[in-house]
Formats: structure tokens, sequence, C-alpha cells
């Protein structure tokens, strides 16, 4: 049932306690009217029963003067002696007080029952008697009526001798009327219904009587009493229930409303109780205010609550949107502002750079975790400060952080990405216990408002970043369309075939490129370079790379290059006795497997030779686990060459101390004999001299001409590889 | 000797039967009276009650009582006056219609009805006015078993007239009755102030004047005791006196007309004793 408002349902009980009142009022004043009714015929009973009641006392009244008449010496001296019969009748009688004045007439009857004497005109009396006597009877005669008495007179007490009878005649009506005081009957309008001259017994005379019944004045002045106390009643009643209904308005439906409408404000947005009432009651209901009183608290202290309630909302979303490590916001945050600038519609002008701490892995297996927290902490704390206070600095993985400038164009990206660049830079590491500088690279992608896609701006940021990462690469990169090439790094399908390819190592295409001994240039072994073919398509290195580099799967994608190039070993791809080297990354030479695996290749070919080519940044993160890895490869019978020497932090505390037989020059390093800058030869030589003295043997890469080969040839590099010699090639 | 009597009252009285008795007399009016039967060796007495009063009048009643508590028959008729079983006094307006000599026929009558049962003498004894009808009917022929009478207060038949108007009344009546004319008069008679009778009625009694009455009394052929009150202030001046000249009278100090209280033993004192003389 739909709740209906206090008004309505106080309004409701009020005209039902007044339709009560009405209804118990008009009950009464109907039952007062069935009363008055009843008391009514209760009277017209009491008024026949006295009228009754008189009718026998006349009779008993008539009957005594009778009698006294018929007991009287006199009267018997009448019926004996009727000589003076008149005179006794009209004088003596009367005068001897035997009979009132009321009395209409006195006859004397002889034993026959006939008159002693005519009656006289003006007082009738019956000639001759109707009937036995005693006779009580009631006439109707001349318009008048009467009843007379009949008796007879004994001579004596005993009533054995008849003498005669006496009548006497009354006054019907008077002498009812004189026969008792009338409380209920009024006759004074008393009509006898019989006949004229006809006569009926006394006993009968009731039912030949109309009267009325005398007005009851205490009833009718109880009626109207009643009548009147009623409507007083009913009014007083109205009045005070209108009083009732004003003061359950003004005590309880008006603070009930007024609370109902402060509770219901309470739902509208930022709305709340009132700490007091509107305006103070004069007649206020303590209850109500006790429980308004404790609403507010109640609301007060829940606002509390949910105040305190929306400040740790507002914490756990802030922590659960912050870098514990780090304070910047984390991946989440930058999902969800990712997803506020409109993942799926077409971007205006913005910037995304992406910030990735260069070697950072190699760092904190070098250092320790503990160490590369405070690097991480060091480098987010120097991007906080070089970006503006309103930029926000996202945490996107363990070293790679990410800000989005809005409206920013190519010029302002650039500006503030290098403040970041030299705010790390002006950044002392050593206090670490670090002897390496740390770098970051940068990788920014614009939104000129050319149409691009959220997902396609974030794809060029990482291609730009994954660029600068490069050896030799600027540390600060802007997209461009000719970093295309790179979309495998980004690109679904290039990371599936990586994935699948360590899950399947026959997707893992070897091309062998040949390495010759110099001075003479013949082919002492092949360097197994690795492709992968993927749905038709063969995926080159630098596709492959980046994305084993940034999804950390060199020692899993390693594992399936070894089985790779045991397969082609075994199924004699390669000419029996040419030695064979593999790139093993920096992961990979410090791990267990990875180093069994290359052990147990090494022992199943034991007649070929086998390089294991790692890169310098194995030996600077985990120098002795990697020498230790190295020692046990050569003690084996594989060689170990020092793969892309000066792209990047070449040392010469470790070139002294690397365990490893070949030393093999990256390409930068070898195209610097082709520069043209003196100073840049004479440093070469001096290096290539340092490293021939410290006992290593070198390989040059990138040798694509004679006068290159020349040049490698006279700085002792005992090995050569290049396009000067072939290309990488499937073997047959 | 009152306490004597008043024992001897008490006593034999309970042995004395009253009986009330009834007599037709000629004129077909019944008559009633007291009878109690006594001693038939001892006088017969017949008490006869005062003017319109009845034998239950106290006087005679008391006097029924204490005679017949000594063994005397005792007869007290009350008088018809024209009423047939007359029980109640007549009232002094009445239609009175009979006269003196119809009395005398009546006590005439009881004294026969008396003899049939008492065959021995009989005194008449008569109070106030009645004295003066026993004496009426004295005077006449009486019974002869009548011997002795006694007059209890007897009473002059007043009109509170001096002879000459009382003279002239009667002569009205006489000539009232003469004509028939008027039918029935009303005048002051004894203690009645409006006596209503026939002309022949009253002047019955009118002719018994206080002087025949002392005639009556003087000529009287029995023996005859008057006894009479000391202060019976119902009688004319010197009637005492008068009656004394030709009678034996004998006086009761103190008593009144009706000899009531104490007196009512006197009276029946002096009445035993005027019985123990017959």
């Amino acid at each position: 049932m739909k709740p209906q408002s206090i008004v309505h349902l106080a309004g409701l009980f009020l005209l039902a306690v007044a339709g009560f009142i009405l209804l118990l009022g008009g009950y009464l004043w109907l039952e007062m009217e069935r009363v008055s009714a009843e008391m009514r015929v209760r009277e017209a009973r009491s008024a026949r029963t006295e009228v009754v009641e008189g009718l026998a006392e006349i009779e008993r009244r008539a009957k005594s003067t009778a009698q006294a008449l018929a007991l009287w010496d006199e009267t018997r001296q009448q019926l004996s002696f009727t000589e003076y019969y008149t005179l006794w009748r009209d004088d003596r009688v009367r005068d001897a007080g035997m009979v009132s004045d009321n009395v209409e007439g006195v006859a004397l009857y002889d034993k026959q029952g006939h008159i002693v004497a005519p009656a006289r005109p003006d007082r009738p009396m019956l000639a001759s008697l109707p009937g036995q006597a005693p006779l009580a009877l009631l006439q109707q005669k001349n318009g008048g009526s009467h009843f007379s008495i009949f008796l007879p007179v004994h001579a004596d007490p005993d009533g054995r001798i008849l003498l005669g009878y006496v009548g006497v005649k009354f006054n019907f009506a008077a002498e009812l009327r004189r026969a008792r005081a009338y409380q209920f009957a009024d006759l004074a309008h008393l009509r006898v219904t019989l006949a004229e001259g006809s006569s009926v017994n006394l006993a009968q005379a009731i039912d030949h009587l109309l009267f009325s019944t005398r007005p009851n004045p205490d009833l009718a002045a109880f009626h109207d009493l009643f009548r009147a106390s009623l409507v007083r009643l009913v009014i007083a009643i109205l009045f005070l229930l209108f009083l009732a209904a004003w003061l359950l308005g003004r005590l309880l439906v008006r603070p009930l409303r007024a609370f109902s409408d402060e509770i219901d404000n309470l739902r509208e947005p930022g709305g709340s109780l009132p700490r007091k009432p509107a305006r103070a009651a004069p007649l206020a209901v303590l209850e109500l205010e006790n429980v308004r009183r404790s609403f507010n608290d109640y609301q007060v202290r829940l606002s509390e609550l949910h105040s305190n309630l929306e400040q740790n909302s507002r914490d756990f979303y802030d922590q659960a949107r912050r870098d514990a490590l780090t304070g910047a916001f984390n991946r989440r945050a930058f999902d969800e502002d990712w997803k506020a600038l409109g993942e799926d519609r077409r971007l205006g002008r913005v910037a995304l750079l992406l910030f990735d701490c260069d070697h950072f892995k190699a760092i904190n297996d070098t250092y320790g975790h503990q160490v590369g927290d405070r690097v991480i902490q060091t480098i987010a704390g120097d991007l906080h400060a070089a970006l503006r206070a309103a930029d926000r600095l996202y945490r996107l993985g363990g070293d790679e952080f990410a800000t989005i400038l809005p409206e920013a164009d190519a010029r302002r990206a650039e500006m503030v990405a290098e403040r970041c660049i030299e705010h790390v830079l002006g950044q002392d590491f050593r206090q670490y216990g670090m002897s390496e500088p740390t770098t970051i690279s940068i990788g920014i992608a614009l939104s000129e408002g050319e149409g691009i896609t959220l997902h396609e701006l974030q794809k060029h940021a990482d291609l730009a970043m994954y660029t600068a990462k490069r050896p030799g690469s600027r540390k600060l990169v802007f997209y461009s369309e000719n970093m295309g090439g790179m979309a495998a790094l980004v690109g679904n399908k290039e990371i599936s075939a990586v994935f699948q390819a360590i899950e399947n190592p026959d997707l893992i295409e070897l091309h062998y490129q040949s390495v010759m001994r110099l001075p003479l240039a013949t082919r002492e072994y092949v360097e197994a370079l690795t492709r992968i073919r993927f749905e038709g398509e063969l995926i080159g290195p630098g596709a492959i790379f980046p994305i084993v580099q940034a999804r950390n799967l060199d020692m899993e994608f390693d594992l399936a290059v070894l089985r790779a190039l045991d397969r082609d070993l075994a199924q004699g791809r390669l000419p029996a006795g040419l030695g064979v080297s593999v790139n093993l990354s920096a992961p990979s030479i410090v791990n267990t497997k990875v180093v069994d695996a290359l052990a147990d290749l090494i022992h199943a070919y034991p007649g070929r030779k086998i390089v294991a080519e790692i890169t310098e940044t194995a030996l600077i993160t985990q120098i002795e686990i990697a020498s230790s890895n190295i020692r046990r490869l050569r003690e084996a019978g594989c060689l170990v060459a020092l793969d892309d020497f000066g792209s990047g932090y070449s040392s010469l505390r470790y070139l002294a101390s690397m365990p490893v037989d070949l030393v093999k020059f990256d390409i930068s390093m070898v195209r610097l004999l082709d520069s043209g800058d003196r100073r840049q030869q004479l440093m070469m030589e001096e290096i290539t001299r340092l490293v021939v003295t410290a006992g290593y043997q070198m390989v040059a890469e990138g040798v694509e001409t004679r006068e290159l080969l020349d040049k490698v040839i006279s700085l002792g590099f005992s090995h050569a590889q290049g396009f000067y010699f072939d290309r990488p090639l499937a073997p047959a | 000797m009152r306490l004597f009597l008043f024992l001897i009252m008490c006593c034999i009285g309970l042995t004395a039967r009253a009986e009330p008795v009834e007599l037709t007399l000629p004129s077909k009016l019944v008559a009633k009276a007291e009878y109690r039967k006594g001693d038939l060796d001892k006088p017969a007495v017949i008490l006869l009650h005062g003017f319109l009063q009845t034998h239950e009048f106290p006087t005679i009643h008391s006097l029924v009582e204490g005679i017949s508590s000594t063994g005397r028959t005792v007869l007290a008729p009350t008088l018809t006056l024209g009423v047939t079983h007359r029980q109640q006094s007549l009232a002094c307006e009445a239609i009175h219609t009979h006269t003196l000599k119809e009395v005398g026929r009546e006590i005439d009558a009881w004294v026969k009805w008396l003899k049939v049962r008492h065959n021995g003498p009989i005194i008449v004894l008569g109070h106030s006015f009645g004295s003066v009808e026993v004496l009426a009917y004295l005077s006449g022929s009486p019974d002869p078993a009548i011997t002795r009478f006694i007059g209890v207060s007897i009473i002059e038949a007043r009109l509170k007239l001096n002879a000459a108007e009382t003279a002239k009344l009667i002569g009205e009546m006489r000539h009232a009755v003469k004509s028939g004319e008027p039918r029935v008069v009303t005048h002051q008679f004894s203690f009645c102030r409006k006596y209503q009778a026939t002309p022949v009625s009253l002047l019955s009694y009118l002719e018994w004047t206080p002087r025949r009455v002392l005639e009556a009394s003087a000529r009287l052929p029995l023996p005859s005791l008057f006894i009479m009150g000391g202060h019976d202030d119902r009688l004319g001046s010197g009637w005492v006196d008068k009656l004394k000249t030709h009678n034996r009278v004998k006086i009761i100090p103190g008593a009144n007309h009706f000899m009531d209280g104490e007196h009512e033993f006197d009276l029946l004192d002096a009445v035993l004793e005027e019985l123990k003389a017959s």
C-alpha cells in the first residue's frame, strides 16, 4: 500500500473521529427519541393504569358512600315509611352529610328494584335497577357521563332481611378527576365513547374512555436539556477536535513534515540536516525534538564518518594510483588518465613522453635491489622536479616512466625532455656506490591533432623510446615515420611470433654470417643470427630483440636459439668442422640453465668450435657470476667473445679482467676507421693495441670494403666480419 | 363497696350471658334490645335509654352490666323511633315521626315480652328523657307486672321558652296536626337545637311539659325513686327541688347528667340499693 502523508493520515484520523462523534451524537439523539417514545408509551400505560385505579377508587368511594347510606338507620326508616322520602332524599341526606355535594342524586328502591319515588327532574335516577345489585354503572345520558352505584339495604347486619336498594349517582368525570392525583393521565378533556342512553359496568368503563396523556414536563425538560446538551457537547467536542487538529499540526505534523523535508534534503547532493530546528517552536514535542536532535547528531557523525570515508577513499584511491616506491602515479592511474583523454577518440594536441632508465636491470643485478630502488627514486624525483607542477609523472614499470603533456608541441615536449635528462645527468649516483653514470632514454610521441588515436600515440612513444635505447642513439627521440620497421616492438604479430618461437624453436630460422680469420681471410666460423619465420614472414632481429628485452625474455629466447642451433647442427646444415658463434644476452650468461644448455651443445659436438658472444653489459652487471660461467664454458672448450665492444660503458677495468677470448668491436667503433677523423683513428689504434696487449683476439664487425679490411688487419684484428665477405644466409 | 361491686361485676358478669334480642312490633318495625337473663326469683329490670339514644348508651350499658352482675334479669331495649332494626342514635335533624304514645306502646310490648320470660315483678328504670317516657307510659295503663320505677337524671322537656311561648307553640302544633300543614317542623327541643319532626311527633313530646312530669311523678301508683346528679347542668333551674317536693330523690354528689366516671358506681350502688328494696 502506498504510504500516505502524515497530513492526510492525521486529517483522515480527525475526520474519522469527527464522523464517529457525529455518528455517536446521532445515535444518542435517536436513542433519546426512542427512549422518549418508549417513555410516552409507558406514560400512556401509566395513564391508563392511573385511570383504572381512579375508576376503582371512585367505585370504592361510591360504594363507601352507598354503604354508609345502606347502613344508616334513616335509610331503613325511609324504606319503611316513605311519607317523607323526598324530604329525606333531597335535604336530609345532604344535611346529615351522608353524601357530598358531588353526588348528583340519591334514590331508594324497593325490594323489586323500583324507585321509591320518582326522581327530581334535575337529578334523574334510573327508575329501576338494571340488574342485580350491587351494581356500578357508567352511563351516558343527556350529553354527560355519570356513574351510579346501587347497593342493597338490609334490616339486619347479617344481610338476611332485604329492605330495598340505595342508589347514588355521581358526575363521572368530576369524580374520576377527584379520585386521585394523576401524574400521567390528562382528564381535562375526558370523553366517554358510550352511546347516548347506554351504560356499561364500571369495570369495563376503561375501554370506553378517551383521554390524553399528560405531557411529562420533567421528560420534556430532560429531552430538551439532553438535546441542547448533546448539541453543545458535539459542538464542544468538534471544537476540541479542531483544537486537537491544530495542536496535532503544530506539535506533530508540522515538525514531522519539517523533519521529513530536512531528511528529504539529505537526498539532494550536498544536502545536510540543519544542526538546529529552523525556528524554535513555542510548543515542541520533547520526543520529536529528541529524535531530531538524535538524528542530527547521527547525521553529523554520519557526515564525519562519510568525510572520513571519503578521505580514506581518496587516500585509498590515491594510494591505489600511486607508486609506493617513488610517489609517482602508477600504471593504473596512467590507464585511467589515458582513458580520460579518450582512448578511442581523435586526440587534439598532446605529447606523450616515455622515460626508461638505461641498463637499469644491469644496475639492479649489479648493485642490488636496494640500490636499484634508490636509483629509481632518484630518477623519479628528478623527473618530478623537471616537470611542471600540473604534469603528472607515471611509473609504468620497473624503470619505465611516462608523462602526458596536454596542448604541448614538439618544442615544448623536447624542452621538457631535455630538462628531465639534464636533471638525471646532474644527479650524483655515486652516493649509492655506483661507479657508472645513470642515464635515461626518452621516447616522445606527438599528436598535432592529425587524428591519431591514443593507442597509436602510445605505440609511437614506445617505438621512439626503444629507438632511443638503441646503442648509439640519441637519448631523446621523437617518433618519426621511418620507425615503422620497429613496429614489431609493439605489434601484436611480432610479439606473438617471439612468444611462439620460445615455445617452438622450429620457428627460429638461423642465418649464418662468416667470421673470417685474418689476415688470410679464411672462414673460421660463422655467427648464428636469429630470424623468426612466422606466418610466412621473416621477422628480423630489429624487431625481435627489442621485444625480448622489453619483455625480459632474454634467457628463454636464448635457450630457444640454442635449441635451434642444435637442430641445425644435428641436421648437418653447417659444414663439418665449421665453428659457430651464438649470441647470449647478459641475463643468459649469468643463468645456469643457459650455460648448462650451451655446455651440453659443446659436449654434443666436440669437434666443432663454439663461440659464445656476450655483451659487455653482462660483465658490468654480475661480473662474478658471469666470469664464473665464462670460465666454465671456456673449460668446456668454448670460446667467449665480448660483443659490441665500444657501444656501451666499456671500462678498462672490465677489459683487463674480462675472461674472454675475443673482443668483438662494435660496428660503430670499426666505422671510426673510415671517418677520416685522425683523432678517432688514433684512439682506435690505441684501443686495439691495448686489447691486443691484454692478450685478446679482436674481431671487427661491419667490414664492408677492402680498405676497411686492410685497416683492421693493420690494427691487428684477428678476425673480421661484414658484408665484404658475405651476408647472413640461411643454410642450404 | 365500689371495689366489691367491681369485683362482683367482673366475676359474675362472666356468667351472665348477653343476648341481643329483637321484637317485631305491630307496626312491622323490628325493635332490638339486649337481654340478660338472671334469677327468676329476683325482679327483672327494664332499662330505657335517653332521648334518641340506644341501649348501648354508656350510662345504660354500665347499668346493664352492673345490675345483671347481681343476678337480676335485665332487658335494655332500643326504641325504634320509627326505624326498624334501629341500632344508631337518631340525629336531631332526622325526620322524626315517632310519638310518645308509640314509645309507650313499645315499652309495653317489651314488658310483655319480658313477662313471657320472667314472670316476676319488673322494675323499670329510665335515664334522662327515657324517665319521662317511662313516666308517660306508667301514667297511662301500665302492665301490672311493673312494681317499681327508678328515674335517673329525669329531665324536663325544656323548650327554652317561657310558659306563654310554650303554650303558643303547642297551640301551633295542634293546629298543624289538625290542618295537616306543615308536614315537618323544625324547632328547638330538649338538647336538639334543630329538632325536625312531624307536628304530631313534636306535639306528643311538647305536651309533656315539666309541670306535667312533676304531676305525673307525684301521682305514680307504685314506688319510685329519682336519682339525680349533684352537678347535672342539663337540668332547668330548681328542677331537682321541684322533683323533691313529691318524690323520693337521691342525689349523687358531683355526678353529672350521665353519671359517668366514678359516679357510675355511685349510680349503680343507688340503683342496687333501690332494687333490694323491691
